[in-house]
């Protein structure tokens, strides 16, 4: 096109689009620029995306690194870093297409030379990689900008494994991957995403800020994918592990977001004029791993009576800070906003409180009162509460449990032994593919090693029609009740705040994050 | 003079000595294996072997105590476990604000604390020193953490006046650094108020009966000058000798208080080195404040003899 | 120094001190709470009740409850055990090897050189600091708090025996003792312990306010007894998230602190006016 005619139809051109795509562009006009202060829990075990499935590590690394794939509003894969994939019709192929011209933080360019080693990697450490590549056969460059994966047999779970965005595969130049062993924390972070590290204070503050050279995807934001845009000149996360102090400095402004909040302060939060309260659905289901290598909970009766034995509604309220709107009670090992894999299954051994029940399983275990070691920190409040409320409940019906409180970072050390404890609290937040429920593999704390449970989960991996799926999860959520790898409590909701002045924010997805928001102050 | 300076010099080595010793020994306190507690359950039998042989831990406890001595007259204190990097960095990084902390409670204890004691000096048996005893009586019992949530509540929730927690750099940002620091100086300084206004009271009334004041007074100097210019000077030395144990107890105060309040100060370093296991960082706190204290005391004596006359020939 | 060989005038005037008095009163009802907390609490402090969570001081709940629906009145009974346990055990303690290290110190010279630079080198360290590096240490418990603090206070009393040994021993009557052979140790007990009874007093009671003070700050920290044990530290830190919703959980334990401390303070004060004037503060 001639420069005078593109001088009269590209201005056109862009307010047509801009009538089109419509939405945020007329409501409030986005402002470039700021510093937004989030605070959270706590710091970072790392922020090697391949090397953890900690949730604050998941938050953190979705800012400056991106996958393959990610997952829009309906938790369903579509492409990142890829630009589209062929699958062969036997179904054991995958061809994926990079996108060209995407930059990493240094200035690299990206491509398959960084995609191969990343993911191959992240196969080697990452619990959904390992997942993955238990079925990988060969994978490699075709080209610069071609990848190829051969699996072994048909699965259901290249994509999603690609997409989420927990202990994902994040793509790091080449020269990173090689420099630091998938066991070894990276300790050096070149990402593609919008948000590039500036600086790691450790208790202090992690602060990203925009990477200018970021290129995004043309579509609208889509749950976690799409277009990405950093408004933001600087998001610092500061780490402020005191609730009181994280809550009274949203409410103060010292915060312009704060994550993981106790509940009690809904209230409070809910009448200051300046933020407000988000309900963060889903949050986690409080869940008790039994270990089941070595120890007092390899008998099978006496985790069973443990399920037996809770009342899980009082304790749920409780935890909630006593308020109907923070918890759920429900036996679906996926929750309920996880659409395809949420269950409705009658006659499970969920929530039976029954004492009778109890008393002849923990006879049939033969159970002579042996003090059961109960881990959990106070770190996570939430835990904290649920371990206490557990320990009594159990007690009364006569149970001993030696409660230990440690701090978060001991505990996830600690887990990993066989010999330090016999269950310990965490939560599940969501997954998104069978294949992911960490509590159903071998290598997670509390070693899911049950040759029927595995047998079901490695069916599911293979299975690929999604009706013969949903039917082998339902078969395995009754074995999951039946053999009792962890004890599922309930539904818990969590507390977030966030500023007036910021706007943009996505409150839907699970997790959070600062692409696509600005403030006005 | 110079030869007691000398001497009092001279008395800090044999301290500082000791306070390395039990830096030192601290982690031969840990039951069990330390290394192994160090690193934690899933280090490999080869990280075991390796951190012991490079902390030394295999050989006999005289010599690793004389290499630990050695470490730390070079500034090598370890490294921290957890934060990967040398504890004098994290050390370093992290002192600015107790620093600032400290020296602003020993600031409002002093601007609080020795005008109270030199008032209610003043009118002796007064409403006014009967009160401001009371009250000194109370601060000295309160608990420093308990009314810092107190402070919080009312002035940060409640009235909106200050921010509920946080630091900023008095290098970066004055004003800000000043509003930041205004509820932990003062819930940190208020208890040593306290005390420093009973000191200052009794030393001022102890002064105010010497011989050389009666003779002022009989010459007929005028009150106000009697006070400030002869028993003010005289009042102000031991209230220096205990702005040294003053010191001491609001390094200690100043853990609780940076933990509530979010400073990323020594104190909530130390705390999060306790719960993390990160030994190296634990000792290092310990023996940079200890260090501190003895150095700070020094300093004190010192000017003790340049202000008091009386010890000066002694 | 008062004549050793007169009856001590000091008992009279104890009686008549009124600082001895109130605190001592005032200590005596905070003692005898805490032996009978198990008869006068009105609940079992460790048991949770989670639909009575953070109610306001009722009739059924005298301070109100906390998170857990916990009897905060039981939790502060209770938690005052624990707080005299370890501020007690603390001071007999660090008495017992003050007065150990002191009079080792202030009889026999050469070890008094290296002794007083142990203890020199052991108060260089903040208290509270040395007691959180011991507890990382040693682990949680309550058998290692009263380690930890004992530790950090024993200095304090030894420096104290041994200046009273000091300028006792060049008197006359214990040159004599000496010079007719009466062995060390007797001359120990008998003339100079009675003579340090006093300032022992007078630090024991200032020992036992910062144990319990100290007790209680390590619990907050989270480094002290477990959390789910009921201790005043224990009760305000698990308060301090909710003290806009419910102030009560950590207003009450929080005054028990500052009573304590006060009553013993006021105990130190007044012993310390009655048995050694030239420390009096007026």
């Amino acid at each position: 096109m001639s420069s005078s005619l593109s001088r009269k139809y590209v201005p056109l051109a862009l307010a047509a689009l801009m009538l089109i795509a419509g939405g945020p562009l007329t409501a409030e006009a986005q402002k470039k620029g700021g510093i937004l202060k989030v605070g959270n829990l706590g710091e970072p075990p790392s922020l090697d995306a391949h090397w953890t499935t900690a949730s604050i590590t998941e938050t953190l690394t979705n800012h400056i690194y991106e996958g393959l794939y990610s997952l829009d509003s309906d938790n369903r894969p579509i492409p990142m870093l890829a630009e589209s994939h062929t699958v062969s019709k036997d179904g054991l192929v995958y061809t994926f297409k990079l996108r060209q011209g995407v930059k990493f933080h240094n200035g690299k360019e990206m491509t398959s030379e960084d995609v191969v080693p990343s993911l191959a990697r992240w196969g080697k450490q990452s619990i959904y990689g390992k997942a993955l590549f238990a079925q990988v056969a060969e994978w490699k460059a075709l080209d610069k900008y071609t990848v190829e994966m051969k699996l072994k047999e048909k699965s259901a779970i290249v994509l999603i494994s690609l997409a989420v965005p927990n202990n994902f595969g994040a793509i790091y130049p080449k020269e990173i991957v090689e420099k630091f062993a998938p066991e070894v924390k990276a300790t050096e972070y070149v990402g593609t995403g919008p948000f590039k590290l500036a600086e790691w204070k450790p208790d202090q503050y992690i602060r990203m800020v925009r990477f200018d050279d970021y290129k995004s995807r043309n579509e609208k934001p889509n749950g976690y994918g799409g277009g990405k845009t950093a408004y933001l000149d600087e998001v610092r996360f500061q780490p402020v592990p005191e609730v009181a102090t994280r809550v009274a400095q949203v409410e103060t402004g010292e915060l312009d977001f704060a994550d993981d909040l106790n509940l009690d302060a809904y209230d409070r939060l809910k009448a200051n004029p300046n933020l407000r309260p988000l309900v963060s659905k889903p949050y986690y289901w409080l869940v008790a791993v039994l270990n089941k290598k070595e120890g007092l909970m390899t008998n099978q009766k006496l985790r069973q009576a443990w399920q037996a034995a809770i009342d899980i509604e009082p304790i749920m309220k409780n935890v909630a800070g006593g308020r109907a709107e923070f918890y759920r009670m429900d036996s679906s090992l996926a929750m309920t906003e996880i659409v395809s894999w949420h269950t409705k299954l009658s006659g499970l051994p969920w929530n039976e409180h029954n004492r009778a029940k109890v008393q002849k399983l923990l006879q049939e275990a033969g159970y002579k009162k042996e003090p059961i070691r109960f881990m959990t920190t106070q770190e996570y409040k939430w835990m904290y509460d649920f371990a206490l409320l557990t320990k009594q409940q159990l007690e009364d019906l006569g149970f001993n449990i030696d409660l230990q409180v440690v701090d978060w970072a001991t505990l996830v050390k600690r887990r990993n032994n066989p010999k330090e404890y016999d269950a310990f609290t965490t939560g599940i937040g969501a997954f998104y593919d069978p294949t992911h429920a960490v509590f159903l593999t071998a290598s997670w704390p509390g070693w899911t090693t049950d040759e029927d449970i595995q047998k079901l989960q490695a069916e599911l991996a293979r299975e690929t029609d999604p009706k013969k799926r949903v039917a082998l999860w339902e078969q395995q959520t009754r074995l999951f009740y039946d053999k009792v790898p962890v004890i599922r409590y309930g539904d818990l909701f969590g507390l977030r705040a966030i500023r007036n002045t910021t706007k943009g924010f996505n409150e839907k997805t699970e997790r959070i994050r600062f692409y696509n928001v600005w403030v006005e102050k | 003079m110079t030869a007691y300076l000398i001497r009092r010099l001279l008395t800090v080595v044999p301290v500082l000595a000791v306070v390395v010793t039990v830096v030192f020994l601290l982690i031969h306190l840990i039951p069990g294996d330390p290394v192994s507690v160090m690193l934690g359950p899933d280090a490999t039998l080869a990280q075991i072997q390796a951190t012991r042989q490079a902390l030394g831990l295999d050989r006999p406890l005289h010599e690793q105590l004389f290499k630990f001595y050695a470490r730390v007259v070079r500034g090598d204190l370890g490294q921290s476990y957890f934060l990967d990097r040398p504890v004098v960095t994290a050390l370093l990084e992290r002192a600015e604000p107790t620093l600032v902390l400290t020296f602003s409670a020993l600031l409002v204890a002093i601007v609080i604390g020795v005008p109270s004691g030199i008032v209610a000096a003043a009118y002796q048996g007064s409403l006014w020193d009967r009160t401001l005893m009371l009250i000194s009586l109370l601060g000295v019992c309160v608990p420093g953490f308990w009314l810092s949530l107190n402070f919080i509540y009312l002035f940060a929730v409640r009235l909106g006046w200050l921010p509920a927690a946080g630091y900023a750099s008095i290098l970066a940002d004055p004003m800000a650094a000043l509003r930041y620091m205004v509820l932990p100086a003062v819930s940190l300084g208020f208890n040593q108020s306290a005390l420093i206004a009973r000191i200052s009271r009794s030393c001022m009334l102890e002064a105010l009966q010497q011989d050389y004041i009666r003779t002022a007074r009989a010459k007929g100097v005028s009150q106000r000058s009697v006070m400030w210019v002869h028993a003010f000077r005289n009042a102000l030395v031991p209230v220096i000798t205990v702005v040294g144990i003053t010191m001491a107890i609001l390094i200690g105060g100043a853990v609780v208080t940076e933990i509530v309040f979010n400073i990323p100060g020594l104190g909530r370093l130390i705390i999060s080195a306790v719960l993390r296991r990160d030994y190296p960082v634990v000792q290092g706190v310990i023996l940079v404040t200890a260090t501190a204290y003895v150095l700070i005391n020094l300093v004190v004596d010192v000017l003790y003899v340049f202000i008091d006359p009386r010890i000066r020939y002694g | 120094m008062a004549d050793p060989g007169a009856r001590p005038t000091w008992r009279r005037h104890a009686a008549r001190n009124r600082n001895i008095a109130i605190g001592a009163a005032i200590l005596a009802v905070v003692i005898l709470a805490a032996l009978l907390a198990g008869v006068i609490s009105t609940h079992d402090p460790r048991r949770l009740n989670p639909a009575q969570r953070l109610k306001a001081p009722s009739a059924a709940n005298f301070l109100g409850t906390d998170e857990f629906g916990r009897d905060v009145y039981s939790l502060v009974l209770h938690g005052a055990q624990v707080s005299l346990l370890v501020g007690a055990t603390t001071m007999i303690l660090t008495s017992l090897w003050g007065i150990v290290i002191g009079l080792i110190a202030g009889y026999y010279r050469r070890v008094d050189m290296a002794l007083m630079r142990v203890m020199d080198g052991l108060m260089a360290f903040p208290a509270i600091l040395l007691a959180i590096a011991l507890m990382a240490a040693r682990g949680p418990g309550i058998g290692n708090v009263i380690f930890a603090l004992s530790v950090v206070y024993t200095p304090r009393t030894a420096m104290l025996i041994r200046s009273t040994v000091l300028s006792l021993r060049e008197l006359d009557y214990v040159q004599a003792a000496r010079a007719l052979g009466r062995r060390d140790l007797a001359i120990a007990f008998r003339h100079i312990l009675p003579n340090c009874v006093g300032p022992l007093l007078v630090q024991a009671s200032f020992i036992f306010a910062y144990a319990i003070l100290a007790e209680a700050i390590l619990g907050f920290l989270g480094v002290g007894v477990p959390p789910y044990v009921p201790s005043w530290g224990n009760v305000i830190a698990s308060g301090k998230n909710v003290i806009r919703e419910a102030f009560w959980v950590s207003l009450f334990p929080g005054l028990a602190l500052t009573i304590s401390g006060l009553s013993l303070n006021l105990l130190g004060d007044g012993l310390r006016d009655v048995l050694d004037p030239r420390l009096r503060v007026q």
